[in-house]
C-alpha cells in the first residue's frame, strides 16, 4: 500500500484541496451510517476512512477509481448515509467517497417521461424538481430527506408508491456507473427496451455499491396526479391495523402508500413535541387521483375500514403525518441513537409479524415502535425501530434485536433486507443454494474487490495478517446473538421516554 | 429467450480468418439461413447438429438427475432407465466420447423462430407434462410448473379469486416457462413479466434446488437482483422449473371497453393520453385490421382496434370508464360487447391461437405509444412491398411505451424471416426512441456499450454455470 501522505497529494491533485478531508472530526462522521454502532467495533474493523474525497463529476470518479490502483486503498461510495447495516462505512479506512456533491438533475425529458439524475441528489430534492414539472415519481424511499438516489438504488428501497407505481427496479430505466477499472458502463440500452438488449440495470439494484460506483440514473415518471389525499384509521391493536392493510390488497384497491404505525411511536413523538397526534395505533392510507376518484377511494377505504373496526381520525392528523412523512425517526433524539430493522415479511402474514416484532421488542425489554407498509400485492415491508444508547455499554446490545428481528421473517417466509457490514450472515439464508450465484457477480464485476470489498459476500475485518482478515459470517451472527442474550438478562427496560415506561408498566 | 449462445457462437465466427472479410451482418445472414454456399462445412455441422433425446419431465428429481449425469457428476446408471432405453440414451449422446452436453428447454409455442445454434447433441427438455399450478389459500400469488399454460393460469386464477395480470399480447398458446425459455410477449400495463415473477426454482448447474428471488416476497435487499438480471435468459444460467408468480385480487367490478380508431394520428395522440391516464387498467391491447380479423373473425375488423381491461370500486368503474373515454377522445366507435380475446373458453383460444401462430413473427419493437400508429402504416406499406400482407399487435404501458409484434402473411422459411426482419429493423431505425428486440436485432447490435454488456453477461454464465451444462456456449 502506498504512502498516506502520498495517497493525499495525489487525491489533491484530482480534486483540489476543498474535496479532500482527512481530519478526525469529518473522518468520525464518515464512520457509522444511520444506525448506531457501539464503540466495540471499532475492535474489528477501521472504520474511520483514510480520506474523504467529494467528486463532482463522472470522470472525477473515474480519477479516483484509477488512483486506488496506485494506492491500492480500499474505496467504500457513500450516498446520504442513511443505511443501517453499515453498507456506507469503511472496513478498512481506504478512501470514502461521498457522492453528495454530485447533486444535479440532469435533465427532465417530458415526452419520454424519464429523469436523469446524478447519484447525490437527494429523493426530496429530485420529487420537488420533478413535481414542479409536472412529474411525479413513481416510488420514493422512506427517509427521502436524506437518502440520495444512488443510495437507494443500492440498497434496492422500498418506500412510498411501490403498490402502484411498481418497485424501484421498475422505476429505474438506466444506470451510468464507473466499474472497477474505471471505465464508464450504460447498464441499459438508450431506448427503453423492456429487458432485453443486454440489460444490466438490475445487477445494480441492491449491489451495495460492491459492483461499481452509481454516477447518474435516469428513472421513469408518471404525471403528477391530480390529488393526493391522505386519510387515517385508529385500530384497537397494531394487528388489526395490519389485516387492514392486507383487506386493501384483498378488495382490489390499489392506494399510493399504506402503512401502519403503532401508538408507541406518538408517544415518543409526544416527548418531543406536545402537539403530535395522541397515541393510537393508526392506519395511514393516501390516496391519488381526480377529485373523484380521490373521493371514492376514500370512501371504499372508510367502508373497508368499518370492516375491520377501524375509526377514521379526524384530517388533520393524516394532513400532519403526510407531511411529516419523510422524518420518521426524530425519537433517536430521545435516546442518543435508534436502530432500525428493516425486513420484507409475506403480506398475508403481516398481522403475526407485526405481533411478533411486539413480542421481541419487549422481550428483549427495548423501547420502540413498529411500522409496516405495503409494497405489493404480496409482499409487506416491516420496519421496527428501537431506541438505543450506543455511549452506555449495555446500548449495543439492542442491535441483537435486528437479528432476532430477521430470523423472525425468515420463519414467515419473507427475508430481512441488507447485508453490508452486519448482516452478512443472512445471505445463505436468503439465497441458500443458489448463493454461490449471487457471489459470481462479484467475481465478474470487481475481481481484485476493490470496490466495497469485504462486504455483501464475506466480512473483512481490519487486521491483514492471515487467518484473521475475515471472519466467518456465521461469526457475526453469534455475536448479535449474544447481543440478545445479554439484552434479555438485562434486569431493567430502557429508561428514554417516562409516558412510556409507565405504558409498558415500567 | 435464449440468446448467449447464439451471441457467442457470431462472436467467434467473426474472428475466425477465413471468415472474417465476410462482414458481420452477411455471416449473420449465412448463419441464419443456414447458407452452405458462405459457410465452411464444420460450421454448418454445428448448425445441423440438434439435441438427439428428447425427455418429457414428469419430476424436478429427473432433471437434478439428468443435470448431474451431463455434468459428470454421475454415470448414466443413475438415471434408473430400462435396458433399452439405457442403450438408447447412450449411445444418441455418444456417451464415452470426449465431449461435453448440454441441456436445453423447448419452448411449448415460440412465437418468432428458432435458435441459430442448436443444442449440441445434448438433451432436450419437454416440460408440457409438468405443468400443475399450485395457489396460495390466503394470498394472492401461484406457483406455476414451467409447463403450466397461460390460459390455464389465467382461468384457474380467476376461478380462485386472484388476476393474473400479464396477458400475451401475441395470443398464441404459450406456457409459463416460454416467458423464461421462449419468446412470450407476457406484458400488462403496469409491468412486464418481470415485475409479477417473485422467484424461480430452478436446477443449479450442479444439480441442487436452487431458488433465485422469493416465493411470497420481493428480491429487495438481497444482493444483487439477479433474479431480474436473468430472466429474459434464465434457463442459460439455470434450469428453472417453476415461478413463483404475484398475482392481483381479482376485482369485483371490472370491464373490457373496445374502442375503433379509423387514422393513424388519432390512434397515436388517444395511447399517448391513455398512458397517462391513471389506475385501473389491466392491460392495452392494440390490433391493426389484418392481425384484428385474425383474432376475432366474426367481428368486422375495424382499421385500428383498441381494447382494454378496467377494473374500479362498484361506483368508481363509471368516473374511471368516463376518465378513458376522455382520454380515447378522437375514437370511431366504442363497445363494451366486443369479447376480449384472453377471457374466451380454452378451446376457442387455442383455435385463435393456431391461427395467429400461422403468420410470420420477427420479434419485438418497443416504440414511444405516440408513434404507434405511424409505425404500424410503415410496417403494413413495407408488408405491401413484400409481398407479405403485414399486421401488428401492441400492447402499451404505462410508461408510454407500445409494444408492437409485426406479423406477416408469408411462408416461414429461414430467408424470408430474415429479409422481414431486416426491413422492420429498417423501419425501426429512422423511428426514434424505438428498440428492435429480436434475437437478430441482438446479433446485429454492434454498439460498443451493448458488446460490452453481453460480454459481462457472458462472463457471469461462464461463471455461474462454469460445469457447461445448461445450454453451454460453443464455439465455431
Amino acid at each position: 500500500m502506498a504512502n498516506l501522505d502520498y495517497a493525499y497529494r495525489r487525491l489533491l491533485n484530482t480534486l483540489g484541496p476543498e474535496r479532500v478531508a482527512r481530519s478526525e472530526f469529518e473522518r468520525m462522521v464518515y464512520s457509522h451510517d444511520f444506525a448506531s454502532v457501539p464503540k466495540i467495533a471499532l475492535l474489528q474493523w477501521r472504520l474511520y476512512p483514510d480520506f474523504v474525497a467529494l467528486p463532482k463529476t463522472s470522470e472525477e470518479v473515474s480519477a479516483l477509481v484509477k488512483l486506488s490502483d496506485e494506492s491500492l486503498l480500499p474505496i467504500t461510495p457513500r450516498g446520504g448515509g442513511t443505511g443501517w447495516y453499515g453498507g456506507s462505512v469503511p472496513n478498512r479506512g481506504g478512501v470514502l467517497f461521498d457522492m453528495r456533491r454530485m447533486n444535479r438533475v440532469v435533465g427532465l425529458d417530458p415526452d419520454g417521461r424519464t429523469v436523469t439524475a446524478e447519484a447525490g441528489v437527494t429523493w426530496k430534492e429530485l420529487e420537488d424538481h420533478v413535481e414542479s414539472k409536472g412529474f411525479a415519481l413513481r416510488t420514493v424511499p422512506l427517509n427521502a430527506i436524506g437518502s440520495t438516489v444512488g443510495g437507494a438504488i443500492n440498497s434496492a428501497s422500498v418506500g412510498f408508491g411501490g403498490l402502484r407505481g411498481g418497485s424501484l427496479r421498475d422505476s429505474v430505466a438506466n444506470l451510468e456507473v464507473i466499474l472497477p477499472d474505471g471505465s464508464l458502463l450504460k447498464t441499459a440500452a438508450a431506448a427503453d427496451a423492456g429487458g432485453q438488449l443486454a440489460d444490466l440495470t438490475p445487477l445494480f439494484l441492491g449491489a451495495e455499491g460492491t459492483l461499481g460506483i452509481i454516477t447518474k440514473a435516469v428513472l421513469r415518471l408518471v404525471p403528477k396526479p391530480e390529488v393526493t389525499k391522505p386519510v387515517t384509521y385508529g385500530f384497537a391493536e397494531p394487528a388489526a391495523a395490519a389485516r387492514y392493510l392486507k383487506g386493501i390488497v384483498d378488495a382490489g384497491l390499489a392506494p399510493y402508500h399504506a402503512a401502519l404505525i403503532d401508538r408507541d411511536h406518538f408517544v415518543f413523538e409526544r416527548a418531543l413535541r406536545p402537539d403530535s397526534p395522541d397515541p393510537v395505533d393508526l392506519a395511514l392510507v393516501a390516496v391519488q387521483g381526480s377529485k373523484d376518484e380521490v373521493s371514492d377511494q376514500e370512501k371504499t377505504l372508510d367502508a373497508l375500514a368499518k370492516e375491520y373496526s377501524g375509526t377514521k381520525l379526524p384530517p388533520t392528523v393524516g394532513e400532519g403525518l403526510w407531511r411529516e412523512r419523510y422524518n420518521n425517526y426524530s425519537a433517536r433524539r430521545l435516546s442518543r441513537g435508534l436502530t432500525i430493522s428493516y425486513n420484507l415479511v409475506p403480506l398475508r402474514r403481516l398481522p403475526e409479524a407485526v405481533e411478533t416484532a411486539l413480542r421481541l421488542r419487549d422481550k428483549l425489554k427495548l423501547n420502540g415502535s413498529v411500522q409496516a407498509h405495503l409494497v405489493d400485492t404480496t409482499t409487506a415491508a416491516l420496519q421496527p425501530y428501537v431506541l438505543m444508547d450506543d455511549t452506555k455499554p449495555s446500548g449495543g446490545t439492542a442491535l441483537g434485536f435486528v437479528k432476532r428481528m430477521g430470523d423472525a421473517a425468515f420463519k414467515l417466509g419473507g427475508h430481512s433486507m441488507g447485508l453490508g457490514l452486519f448482516l452478512v450472515f443472512n445471505l445463505r439464508k436468503m439465497h441458500g443454494n443458489a448463493t454461490g450465484a449471487y457471489s459470481a457477480v462479484k467475481g465478474v464485476f470487481d475481481p481484485r474487490k476493490k470496490i466495497n470489498g469485504g462486504k455483501t459476500f464475506e466480512v473483512w475485518t481490519k487486521y491483514p495478517w492471515p487467518g484473521i482478515r475475515a471472519i466467518p459470517p456465521p461469526g457475526m451472527a453469534i455475536g448479535l446473538e449474544v447481543a440478545a442474550l445479554l439484552r434479555r438478562a438485562k434486569p431493567t427496560r430502557d429508561r428514554f421516554v417516562r409516558t412510556y415506561e409507565a405504558s409498558k408498566g415500567g | 429467450m435464449g440468446l448467449l449462445r447464439d451471441w457467442n457462437y457470431v462472436e467467434r465466427a467473426v474472428q475466425i480468418p477465413a471468415l472474417s472479410e465476410v462482414i458481420r451482418e452477411a455471416l449473420i445472414r449465412a448463419l441464419f439461413v443456414r447458407d452452405d454456399r458462405v459457410l465452411p462445412a464444420d460450421l454448418i455441422g454445428d448448425l445441423n447438429r440438434v439435441p438427439r433425446v428428447t425427455v418429457k419431465v414428469k419430476d424436478d428429481g429427473e432433471v437434478r438427475k439428468l443435470v448431474r449425469v451431463l455434468n459428470g457428476e454421475e454415470s448414466t446408471v443413475s438415471l434408473g432407465l430400462n435396458a433399452e432405453d439405457y442403450h438408447y440414451f447412450r449411445t444418441q449422446l455418444g456417451v464415452g466420447r470426449t465431449r461435453e452436453f448440454g441441456l436445453v428447454p423447448r419452448p411449448r409455442a415460440l412465437l418468432t423462430y428458432d435458435w441459430i445454434v442448436p443444442e449440441q447433441r445434448g438433451v432436450q427438455l419437454d416440460f408440457s407434462a409438468y405443468g400443475a399450478i399450485e395457489f396460495a389459500g390466503d394470498g394472492h400469488r401461484a406457483i406455476a410448473q414451467v409447463g403450466a399454460t397461460w390460459k390455464q393460469l389465467y382461468d384457474d386464477a380467476l376461478s380462485k379469486g386472484h388476476a393474473v395480470p400479464f396477458v400475451p399480447t401475441v395470443p398464441l398458446d404459450f406456457a409459463v416457462g416460454d416467458g423464461l425459455f421462449g419468446d412470450a410477449p407476457f406484458a400488462s400495463f403496469r409491468g412486464d413479466f418481470g415485475t409479477y415473477v417473485n422467484g424461480l426454482r430452478t436446477i443449479s448447474p450442479y444439480g441442487h434446488r436452487a431458488r433465485i428471488g422469493f416465493e411470497e416476497v420481493a428480491n429487495n435487499g438481497t444482493a444483487y437482483d439477479l433474479l431480474h438480471a436473468t430472466l429474459p435468459l434464465a434457463a442459460e444460467f439455470f434450469v428453472p422449473v417453476e415461478v413463483a408468480l404475484r398475482l392481483e385480487a381479482k376485482p369485483a367490478n371490472r370491464k373490457t371497453l373496445t374502442y375503433s380508431f379509423e387514422d393513424g394520428p388519432k390512434l397515436s395522440a388517444a395511447l399517448d393520453r391513455l398512458s397517462r391516464s391513471g389506475p385501473g387498467i389491466g392491460w392495452v391491447h392494440v390490433t391493426d385490421a389484418v392481425a384484428a380479423k385474425t383474432l376475432r373473425p366474426a367481428v368486422p375488423p375495424e382499421a385500428f382496434t383498441v381494447q382494454l381491461s378496467l377494473a374500479a370500486t362498484a361506483t368508481g368503474l363509471a368516473a374511471r370508464e368516463k376518465a378513458v373515454d376522455a382520454a380515447m377522445a378522437g375514437f370511431k366507435s366504442k363497445g363494451a360487447e366486443t369479447p376480449s380475446p384472453f377471457e374466451v373458453p380454452a378451446a376457442a383460444y387455442r383455435k385463435t391461437a393456431e391461427a395467429v401462430g400461422r403468420s410470420v413473427f420477427v420479434g419485438e419493437v418497443r416504440i414511444p405509444a405516440k408513434l404507434l400508429g405511424d409505425f404500424i402504416g410503415k410496417v403494413r406499406a413495407f408488408g405491401d412491398q413484400s409481398s407479405a400482407r403485414a399486421g401488428v399487435y401492441a400492447s402499451l404501458r404505462d410508461t408510454g411505451i407500445a409494444s408492437a409484434f409485426p406479423s406477416f402473411a408469408a411462408p416461414k422459411d429461414r430467408d424470408k424471416v430474415y429479409d422481414l426482419s431486416k426491413g422492420v429493423r429498417t423501419i425501426v431505425s429512422g423511428t426514434p426512441g424505438a428498440a428492435f428486440t429480436s434475437r437478430l436485432a441482438h446479433l446485429w447490435e454492434e454498439e460498443p456499450g451493448f458488446l460490452r454488456r453481453m460480454a459481462l453477461l457472458r462472463s457471469l454464465k461462464l461463471e455461474i454455470d462454469a460445469a457447461h451444462v445448461v445450454q453451454p456456449l460453443i464455439a465455431p
